[in-house]
């Protein structure tokens, strides 16, 4: 912005802001401190709710930044490979590569979630497919309803917001960058672990914290593919309906929000530590 | 003594396009060489191919003895100074001056110090610890030439290194360049397609014209003694005069003939405005021709004439300054050069 007097070109945007996100939360906060006995909301402050959560749900809190985090990690992983072979591997084909990823978006996320079940049902393709080579000779039943299926899911409908934000940093390394670092002696790794990573530590942050975000908020897969698994929002969503428990449901989220941002800046603070030079 | 750096049939195709044919060059340790041509001649790519950047379709690289040719860049006795400098930005001036050598896994004490050295001699100690993207374009430059230089390179190759700067920058940088070469006492291989930075900073020039180095030679056999039509052009201003050479006689289309000895061909006589005189009455030369002059331009430190000596065919003089009396458009001249100071040349 070149001059002070242009800062009120925020304004709109601030407004919306305010009100349907800093407003929201804030009411959230209050919220999280009241309680509700017998059907009605009492407003007297108290940590019932907090206690609630880290006695009662500490356990499918744990596992849910579990999920999400090693959800997040291997998707990052995947989506740096994959914009690493779209930005330097890829020649011409690189935009056809991301026009994929795109694509991908396009298909609605209950239609992936019934495409895994297709996959890995008990009847699914993968196990028919498994059971015609004569590779096993019953249905594996684990792989459907289980962790596994939960990361895969989320992995395949998340993997475009890690790519992205990955890709868009890439390419604002030069090709003479990389010339240089092998010019001045570096093989393959140390150009990835002193050029490429470095610079694109915020993208590479970035899907990470998209990817973290959504699945430690899903709370349909789970449902849907995992089984007996449950994870946080599929206990943070009834309180704000059947149980009838919004006070527990925003101290729920709260504290899964603390827990996202504690993570997503430790993961920040581990590639700034890795990219040092 | 043998060359530091031999290319021998080095050629490179992109598909049906011929980038560089196949070519030998020799490169001798101190020197300082230009490889000079137009945009799109290959000298790019040659350079490319010397740095191990671009895999040659035929030919090998000899580095000090050593076929490099299957080596990468990160192998070979080579630095390179890129076009775009190829900086990084997330590291200081300091970090990228030392990324070579971090890399070596050199101590860190030594590296500190050489660091320093390096810094000093390129006079970027006061901005050693910044952003190398908080810097103008002539001190990346030095940033790049001190990366590049630290590892204390074989050769040194510098792609179009003065194409980004300024015209002052420009000059004040082909000094440092020179003063570089002389303090670090390597062997600088340079690509432009500036003829004027090339006379100025090296004392071997290649030149190179659609894939083909045409001539190589020391700055002055290449002025004076241009080998093709297309170097005489290429480097500095030249009057060409198209002829015909029959048994070891050249007539000129615009009139004079002279002795030459060569087989039968068209041929093309180069002679350098400032070689061309104008005679007084009575004045003689080996070739002497005549014409009006059409145009008489102050240039500074010399004057530019035009002569017109045939319908088709206009000869450029350069005169002194001093010339007494001054010529007048209109008037009716001779013109004259000696022998020795012409090139005759395939057409």
């Amino acid at each position: 912005m070149e001059s002070r007097s242009n800062y009120w070109l925020v304004a709109p945007s601030a407004l919306v802001f305010v009100a349907l996100f800093i407003a929201p939360m804030a009411f959230f906060v209050v919220l999280s401190f009241w309680q509700v006995e017998y059907f009605e909301l009492s407003t007297e402050p108290t940590l019932a709710n907090y206690r609630d959560v880290f006695v009662n749900y500490w356990r499918v809190m744990g596992f849910t930044v579990a999920v999400a985090t090693a959800t997040a990690l291997l998707t990052t992983f995947l989506g740096f490979v994959f914009s690493f072979l779209a930005r330097f591997r890829a020649g011409q084909w690189a935009q056809a590569l991301l026009f994929i990823v795109l694509i991908t978006l396009f298909g609605g996320y209950l239609m992936k979630i019934y495409a895994w079940k297709t996959i890995l049902g008990n009847e699914g393709v993968l196990n028919s497919a498994l059971m015609a080579m004569g590779i096993i000779s019953s249905p594996i039943t684990s792989l459907l309803y289980s962790p596994q299926a939960v990361v895969l899911t989320l992995m395949h409908f998340s993997l475009p917001f890690a790519v992205l934000p990955i890709y868009a940093s890439m390419r604002g390394i030069s090709d003479a960058e990389v010339e240089a670092a092998r010019d001045l002696g570096a093989g393959r790794w140390p150009i990835l672990s002193t050029v490429i990573v470095p610079r694109c530590q915020s993208g590479i942050v970035a899907g990470f914290s998209f990817v973290f975000l959504m699945v430690g908020g899903d709370y349909v897969t789970p449902l849907l593919v995992g089984g007996k698994i449950t994870m946080i929002g599929n206990l943070i969503a009834p309180q704000f309906g059947a149980q009838f428990n919004w006070p527990l449901g925003a101290a729920m989220s709260l504290v899964m929000l603390l827990a996202a941002v504690a993570i997503i800046y430790l993961f920040r603070f581990l590639v700034a530590l890795g990219s040092r030079p | 003594m043998t060359a530091l750096l031999k290319l021998r049939g080095i050629s490179k195709r992109y598909g049906d396009a011929v980038a560089v044919q196949p070519l030998d060059l020799d490169i001798f340790a101190h020197d300082f060489v230009a490889i000079l041509g137009p945009s799109g001649c290959g000298k790019t790519t040659l350079l490319r191919m010397i740095g191990g950047f671009v895999a040659p379709t035929s030919g090998t690289v000899e580095i000090d003895g050593r076929d490099v040719t299957r080596i990468g860049p990160e192998q070979r006795p080579t630095n390179t100074v890129f076009q775009g400098y190829g900086l990084f930005p997330h590291m200081t001036v300091r970090q990228n001056v030392g990324y070579g050598l971090r890399l070596q896994k050199k101590p860190k004490a030594e590296i500190a110090d050489r660091v320093a050295e390096a810094l000093r001699q390129s006079r970027l100690t006061e901005f050693a610890d910044r952003s190398v993207t908080a810097l103008s374009g002539g001190q990346q430059q030095r940033v790049a030439l001190a990366r590049a230089l630290i590892l204390r390179p074989k050769v040194l190759l510098l792609d179009e290194p003065l194409a980004a700067l300024d015209l002052k920058l420009r000059h004040a940088m082909q000094d440092e360049l020179r003063r570089l070469h002389q303090e670090f006492g390597g062997t600088f291989v340079f690509v432009t397609h500036d003829q004027g930075e090339a006379l100025s900073l090296a004392n071997r020039i290649a030149v190179m014209n659609a894939g083909r180095i045409e001539q190589e030679g020391d700055a002055e056999t290449i002025y004076t003694a241009p080998a093709t039509r297309f170097v005489a052009t290429f480097i500095g201003e030249a009057n060409l005069l198209p002829g015909e050479r029959k048994a070891g006689q050249v007539k000129l289309e615009a009139g004079p003939s002279f002795a030459d000895a060569g087989a039968d061909e068209p041929v093309t006589t180069v002679v350098r405005p400032k070689a061309v005189r104008l005679l007084r009455a009575e004045e003689k030369a080996d070739i002497e021709i005549s014409g009006s002059l059409t145009e008489v331009v102050y240039l500074g430190d010399h004057i530019k004439c035009v002569v017109a000596v045939s319908d088709k065919q206009d000869v450029v003089v350069h005169l002194d300054v001093a010339v007494a009396p001054r010529p007048v458009v209109g008037e009716h001249v001779r013109l004259g050069w000696s022998i020795q100071q012409q090139r005759v040349v395939s057409a």
